[in-house]
């Protein structure tokens, strides 16, 4: 048994069994429905689909649907190897395989697919359709999931601390909009932009399944890998966005360590400078932001933030404060300078103490 | 010989250190080489490549020291011996 760093403990766990086959089995018609719609795979539903964004959202300025419109998913097995991609298992239109981790990871790059093309008009990753591949089954009790540039991978988790990394949807649409990243604005991968690359994917993630659920700011848990953890872990998920630095607190695992403020913003050598760590004070203002102004958070916070990631004024190294300016002047773009938008916006990065003037 | 590996990164960004000492293990050797092809490959550009640039997104990142001397490497740019070696230290390590 190897040691994580710092030990303390405080709650308990919560390990809800796959997300979406348990919401389709709801008892709630609406809730079920919600969740069926990215299980469900029949080509018959597929082409009466339109392209529709949601009502009330003006399209996209940029990224309108290409000629498809449809997803082009590939699940492999890497068959707890490490070569990459691995077999194919399960193609566009392929029946669900026997194996759960498969059809998981196919309904979640499902669900990532839907939200970008119906609510902003992007048609996949890339805008232009890119073919959406997935890894499943990568090494041995490996605890993690990745974006490598091209493909997602997805480990079985080392069944001590963690899961099934395919068991989040929100996991899945984090690692796919890391795809989305690399192709729009690159924020680079340390310190502030990599804590903003970071934060953009735990975003998209959370709206992917807010959006799959159907459910409004107030509805969402806010939380990033709920489910992921084992039963033996004390802790919700792996992140927070409604309260940075709550997600776990485990006498193995540590607790979490983000911050909610840029009072607390952690310098840190490790983790590509903390990445991951300070992510949750953009993730935070997302939240400050979507809730203050209700309804679906992908419709108008989504929107806005979506418009900073592909508006193209965003650069690779941007710090928090450029991105903020830059969500102040796509909400004000958008939405008017005295929407609410805009004041939601101001007020949610000046909470988290990040400035947008100057 | 003290092998030790400090793990950062990942989707979780949750850091896990664990480590090694050969002395006295029936398996000391199988260490020592393991260890050494290690080191090597930091040197190459296979594990080097990756030395002070970030890793890809979500990836793990490593420290490995050996007897005081450390290397860092990055997913995905880890030699087979490194891979080996840093699940061998987390799993078997204290």
């Amino acid at each position: 048994m190897t040691a994580y760093h710092s030990p303390t403990r405080v709650f308990c766990t919560i390990v809800p069994p796959h997300l979406l086959d348990r919401l389709a089995r709801s008892a709630d018609p609406a809730v079920a429905a919600a969740a069926r719609r990215t299980l469900v795979t029949d080509e018959a539903n597929r082409t009466a689909r339109r392209l529709t964004t949601v009502t009330g959202v003006r399209p996209a300025p940029r990224g309108t649907p290409a000629a498809s419109g449809e997803p082009r998913r590939t699940v492999f097995d890497a068959e707890q190897r490490t070569r990459l991609p691995g077999r194919k298992v399960r193609a566009e239109g392929d029946g669900p395989t026997g194996d759960a981790t498969v059809n998981r990871a196919y309904a979640g790059l499902g669900a990532t697919f839907e939200l970008f093309l119906r609510v902003y008009g992007r048609d996949s990753i890339d805008g232009a359709g890119l073919p959406l591949d997935a890894t499943v089954h990568y090494d041995r009790e490996y605890g993690n999931a990745f974006w490598n540039g091209e493909q997602m991978v997805f480990g079985d988790g080392d069944g001590e601390v963690f899961g099934d990394f395919t068991l989040p949807v929100d996991v899945i649409g984090h690692e796919l909009a890391h795809g989305v990243t690399q192709y729009t604005a690159n924020l680079a991968y340390f310190s502030q932009p990599g804590a903003l690359n970071e934060s953009v994917s735990d975003v998209f993630g959370t709206l992917v399944k807010q959006y799959a659920l159907g459910q409004t700011a107030e509805e969402a848990d806010w939380l990033i890998g709920a489910g992921l953890l084992t039963d033996r872990v004390r802790g919700v998920a792996l992140r927070s966005m409604k309260a940075p630095g709550t997600a776990y607190d485990d006498d193995v695992l540590g607790k979490d360590p983000q911050p909610a403020k840029m009072e607390d913003y952690v310098e840190t050598a490790a983790d590509n400078g903390g990445v991951h760590i300070n992510s949750g004070i953009p993730n935070h203002a997302f939240y400050l932001a979507a809730t203050a102004l209700g309804g679906h958070a992908w419709e108008r916070a989504g929107q806005i933030w979506y418009d900073v990631l592909t508006g193209g004024k965003l650069k690779e190294t941007a710090d928090f404060a450029t991105f903020a300016r830059l969500t102040v002047a796509a909400a004000r773009e958008r939405f008017g300078d005295d929407g609410a938008e805009t004041e939601a916006v101001l007020k949610a990065w000046s909470t988290v103490g990040v400035p947008t003037r100057g | 010989m003290r092998i030790e590996v400090r793990r950062t990164g990942g989707f979780a960004g949750i850091e896990r250190r664990a480590a090694v000492d050969t002395a006295g293990r029936p398996d000391a050797d199988s260490w020592h080489a393991l260890a050494g092809a290690a080191l090597e490959g930091a040197g190459d550009g296979a594990g080097g490549a990756a030395r002070g640039a970030p890793g890809m997104p979500d990836g793990f990142g490593y420290e490995i020291t050996v007897d005081g001397r450390t290397v860092r490497c990055a997913e995905p740019h880890l030699t087979e011996a490194q891979r080996e070696l840093v699940s061998r230290v987390l799993r078997e390590g204290a």
